[in-house]
Order: C-alpha cells, then structure tokens, then sequence
C-alpha cells in the first residue's frame, strides 16, 4: 500500500487510531480524563495542521472514487477541526474524571464522521460518515446523566433517527433510478425521465437534510437538544454537526441533483425566508439563554440556505464583476457566503454555548432553578469580565454588526443574492438581521446593565482559553477578511461545473 | 505638518480607553491625557489648515478589504473640520466635568474616550463602510453610558435608544448598500469611497431618478432620527432624562451632530438629483422640529427635558438652512452645528449639577439657587442666554444667518419660525432660569453649596467659547464657507439661485 498516497487523510486516520487508542487506555488507566483530553488535542491539532498545510487543495480520488479531498472538503474538515478543537480546550475544564475518556472518543468519532462527509462524493460513505457523527454525537447529548440530558438525547436520537431514514429513502431511490451511488453519475443520469419517482426521492432527501440543518419546520428537536444537552455538547451540535448537514446537502444537491434545481431552488427559497423569520420571531420570547442560541441558530441556518437559493436561480451563469474580485458567477458568490457564514457561525456559536457552560458552571452549585436562565447573566460583566466580554462580541457577531465574521458572512451572502436578481430576499435577511438584535440585545442587557446576582467568580480556565482563541477569531476573520473570501471561492468553485 | 494627524486623532483615544479601562482609580488621569492628544492635535491642525481650499485636506488613503473595494481613507474639509474641533473641545471638557465619578470610573472614562473616537471617525471617513462602522461604534459607549449610570429607567431607555437608532441606521446601510452595488468603477470593480460615490449620483445613466429617490430617502431617514427630527424625536427625551450628565453632553454635543453632518457630506450633493418635492418636505419636518421643540419644552416640568427638547428645536435650524440652498443658510446651519455643540454642553451640566447638588430637577420644586450658589448661577444664566440667541454669542449669528439665508428662498418657512418660536424659545429659557435660580431661597434650600471647581470650569470654558465664536465668528465660519460654496456648486446650477452672503 502506498502510504504516502494516502497523505490527504492522515488526518482522519490518525483521530480514528487516537480514538481507538483512548477507549482502551481508558479502559486500563482509570482516572486519566486530562491525559485524554490532552492527546485529543495533540490529535485535532495535527489533523488541523494536515488541514491547514493544504487549504486549496487539487481535486485527489481515493477509495474507488468514493473520497475526494478537494478546496471544499478542505474548507469543511477546517470548520469541524476548529469547532472540535475549541470544544476540547474547554472540556479540559469540566471532562477530567470518570468516563472522560469515552466522552473524548466519541467526540473524535463525531469529527471523524463530520469529516467523512465533508469528502464523500459517494452517497454510501456520506450516509455511513453522517451516521457515524451522528450515533456520536446521540450518546454525547446524554453524556452528564442528568434528567435533562436524557430528555434532550431520546428527542434528538429519535429525530436523528426518522431523518436518516428519510435521507436513505431518498438514497435508495436514486440508486433505484441510477444504478449508482456516486454522485457523479446519478448527476450523469437523466433523472427527468424517471417522473414523480423523482420528486419523491427529492423530497425525501431535502427533509432529511432539512431536519440536520434544523431548516423550519424541521427544526423543533433542536431548541430542546440545545437546551437539554450538556453545553459544550450543545457547541459542538450547533456548530460542528449541524453544519454537516450543509456539507452533506452541498454536495448531493448541487453535484448529483443539480438537474432538478428548479425543482428545490423556489423550496428552498421559501424554507429560508420562513426559517430566518419565525427563528428570529421566537427567540424574542425565550428566556432560557441556550433557547435563545438554539433559534439564532435556527435563524442563521436560513440565511445559510440562501446559498442554496442563489445556486438555483443562478447556476451556470455568466461571470460577472462582482466586487473587486475580478469576474466571478453569482452562483459561485453564493456558495462562498454560505461558506463563509457557516466558518463565522461555527466560531461564534462554539464561543456562545461555551460562555452558557461558563455560566451554568457559576450557578448550578448554589441555586436551583434553571442554570440557563437570562437571569442567570444579569451583573455577568462584574462577576466574569472576560465571559461576558467575549459573549458580548460574538452577540454583536451573531447579529452581523461589523467588523465581524457574522458581518463578512452576511455581506457577501446577501450580495451573492442581489448579484442573483433575489433582491427580495436579501431584503428579508436584512431586516431578519435588525430583528435579531432585539434578543442578542437583551442578553447583553443583562449582562451589562443588571446588577450582579451573586459576587465575582474564578472563570474556569480551559473555558477562558476557548473563548479568548474564538472572540480573537472572529475579530479576525471580520477586520481582515480578503483571504478568507478567497478561500471560500476556491471552496465554492469545486461544486459548480 | 503633522503626518498622520487624524489617525492619531483616532487611535489615542482608542489606546486610551484600553488604559483607562485597567486604570482603576487612576482612570481619569488617563483620560484626560488621552483626550488631550486629540485637541493638541485639532488645534494644529486648525493652524495648518486652508480656509480657502475646497478639496479635502489630512488625507490619508489605505487598502483595507481590497477584494470589496473598501479602504481607510480619513480626510477633513471646512464640513467635518469644525466638528471634529469641536469632538475634542467637548471630549475633553466633559472628561474635566466628571472628574468627580465614583462609580466605577474605569469603565466610564473608557466608554467616553470610545466615544470620542466614534464621533471622530465618522467626522473624518471618506470610506463608505468606514464611516457605517464608525456610526455604529457610536451606538455602544452611548448605550452603556446610558445602560450603567443612567437614571431609574436606564435599561428602558438604553435598549430603546440602542433599537431605534440601530434600525435607522441599518436603512441607511441599505441606502449604501444600493448605492455601492449600482455604481461600477472604471475597472470594473466596486467602490465604498464616499466622494466618488455622491460624485456618481449626479449621472442619470447610473442613478436614475427613481432609484436615487429611494436611495436619498433611506439615507435621509438614518440622519433626521440621529438629529433627531419631528417625528423621530422621540428616543431623544427618554435617552436624555435617563442619561448621565457626561452622555447628555456627548449626546446632544456630538452625537446629534452626527446627522447634521450626514446633511451636509451625503444629502446635500445628492440633492439637485433628486426629486424636488423633498426640499419640500425636509423643509416643513425643520420647521415642525423648531416650533414643535420649542413648545414641547416650553411644557416641561424637568429641566433636563426641557433642554432635551430644546434641542429638537435647535437641530431644526440645521434642516432648514441645509434645504435652504443659500449660501448664508448653509454657512449658518454649519455653524449652528458647531454653537449648539458647544452652548447645550452648558445646558446639560446645568441641570446634571442641579440634580446632584439639589437632588432634584423638577423645575417647580427649585428656586433661589442663585442665592446659594452665585457662581454658578451666573455660568447657568449666560448659557441660557447663549442658547435663546442673545446677540453677542454664538447662538445668535448661527440662528440669525440660517434665518436670513432661508428668507431668500423658504420666506413663509422661516416667517413661521420667527413668529411661533423665536419668543417661546426666549420664553421657556427666561421662565426656567427665573423659576430654578431666582425668587427667594426655598428653606430646604439654605444648605446648598457651589459644585465642584473642575464642573464650573468646564462651564466657563464653554461660555467662554461661546462668546469667542459669537464674536469672531469668522475664526470658524471661513472654512464653513468655503465648503458651503463647495456643496452648493451643483445645487446652484439646478436652482439658478444667486449666492447670497458675505455679511459677518
């Protein structure tokens, strides 16, 4: 075998090998919780570093045509990376002692899974990377044993579940059709042909989508998964495989059902509008912080969705100048945005459910009602600056108030939209951007403006060190952002023809 | 020549609310040293400065985003000039006036100096998306300020101060928006440069009517609820009463200011383009501002509300000379920005030091102060003066140009003004003053003392000011000139108006 060959995907070996490795050294040194966190984090760093050593890279087939490694499997694996990597540095925090190590393996599994799919140009190994990240990422929400959690796990399992299985129907239907698995000859395929076959295996494979992304009205399982999940948990669901979900619906939508655009544009067209909208309108109401997190997030994933829209009502059409980026297709814009919100959303998101963490930690000791509660924050900014720092910026980020990575997300997203003569759209996004701020708001209302509801606290370091690393993060990505637009074109042209 | 002086400008502020964030108790010796910087350097720029040039001056141009056309360009000319004076006369007057603060005074004197730096780059962008980040960066300091140390009903009036203004300047982002993505630069590309872009909407091939008139009126709505004007007003009072004395003053001081200065840098270039009956209606919303302001005062029990309304009323000024499209209305309306900036500071540390010396501010519960505390009755009567348009200060050649100049073109305007509010404006100052200050010293009152020597101060400089300005107006009013030339070259084309003027 040639090892070197392989060297695009050293990175899922080694975290597979590590993940192996942790199970049956925890099994035989028990109490070694910090050790195996410190190896995950050696692992997802080296991963990174593979990741990072080859951003934009050429296409490269692996596994019978099956894998492809490439600019947007690249983009993706970083997302999950980063995401993964920041949950671990705050667990060093609160997974220390027993059964850590099996909360550490699986949260390298999930990754593993995540970035299986973000290469899968096959519909078999994308189902069996989804459902690897998934069967993960099911045991995790239950992992603090509490009442809650199990609530939170049995709904999320069982959703998880009834959505798989729609995904596989519409799968076994287009292998049905096709006669292939791949996605480039089920593209190949004249799918016109096959009639209301057709719209049905669509129509499965977008509600199985639709339920990962959390897209309305697929959306209930997540505000309670959110809020029931142990919060680091809820981060790495939030940011890392929800986000799956859109790489999964990238590539089979845009690859193999490129076709049937008509089809699923205008669907997703009114899906997004409605997600953004009633996410937006019902997180006014909450007053448990992760709620609220969970339909901003809820939110967020329609302004994702309109990449998806703009793809469709754009595809294959000529380069314009958009920018001062020289000639470039709506459709490749669109892609870009939704890329480039997704790598905001997911620092921002890991950043916010980690401050949640950071709180509940402060309160559970002493109190009994709802660790999540917003009354939990009031006084935060006196009781733990550097939290309520950072959750400050990544609210001002999640409500794409410049210089931020939500702004740039958002930015070149709707313009992909007007670029597109989806005008209306944008519109919506926009004033569902003005609306949002009105709870993003309240949050730092209570953190800021209310007087303490208890005195200063240490803040947890690992908690401290994960927050400092996304706000810089996300600062970054908003101040200098040319590169990382870029990145997300060249991420972005993979999928157009 | 300074290199780089309004980076400077901007950036020592900004390192100095880091510092006094970590100061502790010591913070507001950072602050004042940090608010120094900029008026040192205002003060030589003023010195270096062409009051006869029309292109802007202290340019400084930088690549940014290059991929989305947006750079760091700062440039000041005879409209941002006089403002960005006065963001440092007021920075650092205020900082002198607070010196007293206990309550957590780090984060105080940083969230001034942050504010200082807002109003400074959004007096100085050239850039589009600049000058948005620097309106928005604007909305924060203010929203603590208001938030933490504001008055019973701080979060009410935060959070609506903060959604209000945050709304109107996302319409006015749209605005941009609109603008940025019809005009197409020789390249090829796209532009976020200001100047380039107002010079562009003058091309009907580009902007034709329709589109420009949706654009002007979305930029137009995010200026008149900064001023505010009738009928946006209505986050003003809440913020005002609620507000500290310090975020009053920078409130009414500069951030209002912040509209004014959309007038003139965004609205007025593009206003030969647009549809004309917006002159109309500016006109009419400048007047309402002014005579309803004035009223809406005149009925005031507290004396902060009252003041917060008598700004409404002065900010009319300013609508009205601007759509007035006269040379003296313009230079009037410029420099009613400036007088008001610096005259309401008074105000408002009038009634913040009546509130903390009295405990009160409710008009009818005062009288006789001026028995216990003479020198501040004195610093008080002179700013009310100064604000009802006594001749000799500011106040009076401001309001006296805008209401000459508007007669040559608005004359049935400006006749409403004069005779609903000129008298009422004099009206509710006189009633006030008297009410508060004079008459015989109720008893509860005999304990009452002078305030704090650095709060007078502060109070004296500004009269001071005020009296240099209203009598010299020309050390100011000569680069306001020159730009009101500047903005009203393509207006006078349009309307074949001769330039009238040249009285001071």
């Amino acid at each position: 075998m040639d090892f070197m060959h392989y060297q695009p995907l050293w990175g899922e070996a080694l975290l597979t090998l590590l993940a192996v490795l942790i199970v049956l050294l925890g099994s035989l040194m028990k109490g070694s919780g910090k050790l195996m966190g410190y190896l995950s984090l050696a692992g997802i760093v080296a991963a990174l570093g593979l990741v990072a050593s080859n951003l934009t890279a050429k296409p490269a087939l692996f596994f019978f045509d099956t894998i492809s490694v490439d600019a947007l499997s690249q983009f993706f694996k970083a997302v999950f990376l980063i995401v993964s990597l920041l949950v671990v540095i705050a667990s060093l925090s609160k997974y220390t002692g027993k059964g850590a190590d099996e909360y550490y393996a699986l949260l390298l599994f999930a990754t593993v899974g995540m970035m299986i799919v973000s290469s899968s140009i096959d519909i078999v190994t994308l189902f069996v990377g989804f459902e690897l990240a998934s069967l993960s990422t099911y045991a995790m929400a239950a992992f603090d044993k509490t009442k809650k959690n199990l609530e939170a796990a049995m709904k999320y399992f069982i959703f998880g579940s009834v959505a798989s299985a729609l995904m596989l129907f519409g799968f076994s239907l287009l292998y049905g059709m096709t006669g292939s698995t791949k996605l480039a000859d089920i593209a190949a395929a004249s799918l016109d042909s096959f009639g209301p076959a057709t719209v049905v295996a669509l129509l499965f494979v977008i509600v199985g989508f639709a339920f990962k992304m959390a897209l309305v009205p697929f959306h209930m399982w997540a505000p309670d998964t959110y809020e029931g999940a142990p919060p680091l948990v809820s981060a790495l669901l939030a940011a890392g495989s929800k986000k799956m979900g859109f790489a999964a619906a990238f590539r089979v939508l845009l690859i193999a059902l490129v076709a049937l655009r008509l089809d699923w544009y205008m669907a997703f067209a009114v899906l997004a509008a409605v997600t953004m909208t009633l996410g937006n309108l019902a997180a006014c109401w909450q007053n448990n912080v992760r709620r609220i997190l969970a339909y901003s997030s809820v939110a967020q994933a329609g302004y994702i969705a309109i990449g998806f829209v703009v793809v469709g009502a754009a595809y294959g059409s000529a380069p314009v100048n958009v920018f001062n980026l020289g000639a470039w297709p709506a459709d490749q814009l669109g892609i870009a945005g939704a890329l480039l919100l997704i790598l905001g959303h997911a620092l921002m998101k890991t950043g916010a459910f980690i401050g949640t963490a950071q709180v509940a930690g402060m309160v559970s000791a002493s109190s009994q009602n709802d660790p999540d509660d917003i009354s939990n924050y009031a006084g935060l900014a006196s009781r733990a600056p550097i939290t309520a720092f950072c959750m400050l910026i990544f609210m001002f980020a999640l409500a794409g108030i410049p210089p931020t990575a939500g702004y740039i997300g958002k930015f070149v997203l709707f313009s992909s939209a007007i670029y597109s003569g989806l005008t209306w759209l944008a519109v919506i996004a926009i004033l569902n951007s003005a609306l949002s701020l009105v709870y993003y708001l309240r949050i730092i209302s209570y953190m800021y403006l209310k007087a303490p509801v208890g005195p200063k606290v240490a803040e947890q370091k690992g908690y401290v060190a994960a927050l400092v690393i996304t706000m810089l993060a996300v600062v970054w990505i908003g101040v200098f952002p040319d590169g990382f637009i870029e990145w997300a074109g060249a991420a972005a042209s993979v999928l157009l023809p | 020549m300074i290199a780089n002086a309004i980076s400077m400008m901007i950036a020592i502020p900004l390192l100095g609310a880091v510092l006094s964030f970590f100061a502790g108790t010591k913070a507001k010796f950072v602050a004042l040293l940090a608010s120094l910087a900029p008026l040192v350097l205002s003060l030589q720029m003023y010195m270096e400065f062409d009051k006869t040039s029309k292109i802007m001056q202290f340019v400084e141009s930088y690549d940014w985003i290059p991929s989305l056309g947006v750079k760091y360009t700062v440039g000041v000319d005879g409209i941002g000039f006089p403002l960005v004076l006065l963001s440092a006369i007021v920075s650092i007057l205020v900082i002198i006036y607070s010196w007293g603060e206990t309550n957590k005074p780090n984060q105080y004197f940083a969230l001034l100096l942050l504010n200082e730096v807002g109003v400074l780059g959004v007096f100085t962008s050239l850039d589009f998306f600049l000058f948005y980040i620097f309106w928005e960066v604007v909305l924060i300091p203010m929203f603590f300020l208001i938030g933490s140390w504001g008055g019973p009903r701080k979060d009410y009036a935060a959070i609506k101060f903060f959604i209000y203004t945050h709304v109107a300047s996302l319409v006015m982002l749209l605005a941009i928006f609109a603008l940025y993505f019809t005009y197409q630069t020789p390249e090829g590309g796209r532009t976020f440069d200001m100047l380039t872009l107002l010079a562009a909407t003058a091309d009907k091939t580009i902007f034709p009517t329709g589109l420009l008139n949706i654009i002007f009126a979305g930029l137009l709505l995010g200026f008149l609820v900064k001023m505010p004007a009738f009928p946006f007003h209505t986050w003003l009072p809440d913020a005002h009463v609620e507000a500290p004395t310090a975020g009053s003053v920078v409130l009414a001081a500069l951030l209002l200011k912040m509209g004014g200065y959309g007038l003139f840098r965004i609205i007025m270039p593009m206003l030969p383009s647009v549809d004309k009956a917006f002159v109309t209606i500016i006109a009419i919303i400048a007047v309402i501002s002014i005579v309803y302001g004035a009223f809406m005062a005149l009925a005031q029990k507290d004396i902060k509300k009252l003041v917060a309304y008598s700004s409404v009323s002065h900010m009319g000024f300013v609508t009205l000379g601007a759509v007035a499209f006269t040379w003296m209305s313009v230079t009037g309306a410029m420099f009613q920005q400036f007088s008001h900036g610096i005259i309401t500071c008074v105000l408002f540390m009038s009634a913040g030091t009546i509130q903390h010396v009295v405990g009160t501010r409710i008009i009818a519960d005062l009288g006789g102060l001026a028995d216990r505390m003479p020198k501040f009755a004195v610093l008080m009567m002179a700013g009310f003066m100064a604000s009802l348009g006594l001749p000799g200060m500011s106040g009076f050649v401001a309001e006296f140009m805008v209401l000459t100049g508007s007669y040559a073109t608005l004359p049935s305007y400006t006749m409403f003004v004069v005779f609903l509010s000129v008298a009422t404006t004099a009206a509710y100052h006189l009633w006030a003053m008297q009410k508060a200050m004079f008459g015989p010293i109720l008893k509860k009152y005999m304990n009452v003392h002078e305030p704090h020597a650095y709060e007078l101060f502060s109070m004296a400089m500004i009269i001071v000011l005020s009296l240099i300005f209203g009598l010299q107006p020309g050390l100011i009013t000569d680069m306001m000139g020159t730009a009101a030339t500047q903005v009203m070259e393509p207006v006078m084309t349009l309307t074949q108006m001769g330039v009238t003027g040249g009285v001071i």
